[in-house]
């Protein structure tokens, strides 16, 4: 099964929750269920190439620590925590459903943090 | 496009809304491939710090004279110094930035290069600048300590002075005397209490839900700025508060009851009394929050990209509580900016053409802010309280504790300090013993000893304007009448 290698970065605090690391590089499949969600993934055959929200459950299963609900809320990142694709907003990109490509650099920066 | 049957056509569903209009390109120069989605507006981030720094100079500049500007823009020349209220937060962090890119080190990249108002002046426009932060981890059990971590943030800035606070000052009686008049007389109440950090305890431990706990700590960090703020000659303080915060503010102060205080949210002009602390050139400070138009996200996407190191303010819930309004306000405002992120601009829009009904009464002894005149009237009028019939009088409060002090209070204070949850709350503070009366901040301490002052006097009156007593006749007070007056005031020896 063929992997993509993706540069992942936390800011705004979220790093607490992933070892307090603020820069990880993983490696995730190219291609994977057609549900991201692993609990669905069993359920369907077909597959699709690996997206935000896959890269978000990978991430809550392999790297978070702790407190899952401070990341993950309803199938998507929790409100308040902002994803940026490339240095660009993600609601540009298509927010979950945009195709991860190797060598992107994916950032969730938190902003539930006030001011 | 017509909506195909998604049962029998599975390719057929309705594709996803998009979250921003027209096309991916920049609306602003029309070119570049945009990076950021702002209410539906798509910028690039060429295009971006400068739209951000305008409207930072735009909810910051036209107050910053004594005059507020007019259509004609003139120089900026402030009566005093600016002092900024840092809380670690994203806004803070971002203001600092701003604030210190724009006047005190000029960044070019911000400000014009062609020249005009714009260029970098020889002149700073503020000649000093004060950095001032409150601590509050002996305030919320369990906190960390932060304020060495803020004062290596800061000292790495040059140009701006660090000033930290903890939030105990409130109860401090030297902090009071530090920036008090020396001529004004003070009275400490309340004997049994030993330090600063009890007094702050015992005041918080009091307090009947995890919503007036949350409302308690953000009046003493914000009184606390004013005051210090004065004191360092500023006659500005801005704080950090985005859109996001301020919309947050807002409807969490609107559904305890602040109505009457919607515009101090946003903006205040704001003096102490008594006249006496008003002996330099600044009479007042201009309380700003020149983030005001930006939202929580831009403060966001700013700080990543100028690489800005936030150091963040820890989220806390008393453990065995419900959420308190606050949170739950934040949580409500938050999920409204991911799917309708125009609603949060117009809660704030809207918030800022209300004009409140009612008569001012004077000033709130706790919050400093207006107080709208009958409030302990209504209250009476729409619940019962006690049985007995309420005692008029218009003899001062013998005791400055927080009972005592009501028809002195705002309805906001009132009904923090008086609200009833629907089950009791676990013990905050557990070294504090709640029997005696809770004493109250030094600033309320101050103005019951002013009352009493002119009280005692007999012949004087209270000006209903300033608070300030009125005097008619003078006569000489026997040691005695004196002590007698004062004697719950005084400290043991």
């Amino acid at each position: 099964m063929s992997s993509i290698n993706v540069k992942i970065e936390f800011g705004g605090g979220l790093e607490l929750l992933f070892s307090n690391q603020r820069s990880h590089r993983v490696s995730i499949p190219a291609k994977v269920p057609l549900s991201s969600k692993p609990e669905d993934a069993e359920k369907s055959p077909e597959d699709k190439p690996a997206d935000i929200t896959y890269l978000m459950y990978w991430l809550r299963d392999n790297l978070l620590k702790e407190r899952e609900e401070l990341f993950i809320e309803n199938g998507s990142v929790r409100p308040g925590i902002l994803v940026l694709v490339n240095d660009t907003d993600w609601e540009l990109e298509g927010e979950g459903e945009y195709a991860i490509q190797e060598g992107d650099e994916i950032v969730f920066i938190s902003t539930l943090h006030g001011g | 496009m017509s909506c195909e049957n998604p049962t029998t056509d599975t390719d057929a569903l309705m594709p996803r809304r998009k979250k921003y209009d027209k096309s991916r390109t920049c609306v602003k120069c029309k070119e570049n491939v945009g990076n950021i989605v702002v209410r539906h507006a798509v910028y690039c981030r060429a295009c971006f710090v400068p739209l951000m720094t305008f409207r930072f100079r735009r909810s910051l500049e036209p107050f910053v004279n004594a005059k507020p500007d007019g259509p004609r823009r003139t120089a900026l020349k402030p009566l005093g110094h600016l002092t900024i209220g840092f809380s670690g937060g994203l806004g803070s962090s971002v203001l600092l930035n701003l604030i210190h890119r724009c006047y005190v080190s000029p960044d070019p990249a911000l400000l014009n290069q062609d020249g005009g108002k714009d260029h970098p002046s020889k002149d700073p426009v503020w000649r000093k600048v004060f950095v001032c932060y409150v601590e509050t981890c002996d305030a919320i059990p369990g906190t960390k300590d932060r304020t060495e971590e803020i004062r290596n943030l800061v000292q790495g800035l040059n140009g701006v002075e660090f000033i930290p606070l903890r939030i105990q000052d409130a109860f401090d009686i030297s902090w009071w005397r530090k920036i008090s008049p020396k001529n004004l007389p003070f009275i400490p109440t309340d004997a049994s209490v030993q330090s600063p950090s009890s007094a702050l305890q015992a005041y918080l431990g009091s307090l009947p839900t995890s919503t007036a706990l949350a409302t308690t700590v953000g009046m003493l960090t914000r009184v606390l700025l004013q005051y210090t703020a004065f004191q360092t000659g500023s006659s500005h303080l801005v704080l950090g508060t985005s859109l996001t915060s301020l919309a947050v503010s807002l409807i969490s102060s609107i559904s305890q009851g602040g109505g009457f205080h919607v515009k101090e949210e946003a903006q205040e002009e704001w003096f102490p009394y008594p006249v006496a602390f008003a002996q330099g050139q600044v009479k007042s400070v201009r309380i700003i929050r020149p983030l005001r138009d930006v939202s929580t996200k831009e403060c966001a996407v700013w700080a990543w990209w100028a690489r800005l190191d936030v150091i963040g303010r820890e989220q806390w819930e008393w453990p065995g509580t419900k959420p308190g309004l606050g949170r739950l306000t934040k949580d409500f405002i938050r999920g409204l900016e991911k799917d309708y992120p125009s609603t949060v601009s117009a809660i704030v829009r809207t918030c800022a053409k209300l004009a409140p009904k009612g008569e001012t009464s004077g000033r709130c002894m706790l919050c400093e802010r207006p107080a709208q005149a009958g409030v302990q009237e209504w209250k009476a009028r729409i619940a019962i309280r006690s049985w007995k019939e309420p005692a008029h009088s218009n003899t001062p409060p013998s005791v400055a504790s927080a009972d005592a002090l009501a028809p002195y209070l705002c309805y906001v204070c009132h009904t923090t300090l008086t609200s009833r949850g629907t089950r009791a709350l676990p013990s905050l503070f557990a070294s504090i013993s709640t029997g005696h009366t809770p004493a109250v901040p030094t600033w309320t301490s101050s103005r019951v000893t002013q009352l009493h002052s002119a009280a005692a006097a007999q012949d004087s009156f209270l000006d209903v304007e300033t608070d300030e007593p009125v005097v008619v006749s003078r006569r000489k007070m026997g040691q005695e009448e004196l002590r007698q007056a004062l004697n719950g005031f005084i400290l043991e020896d």
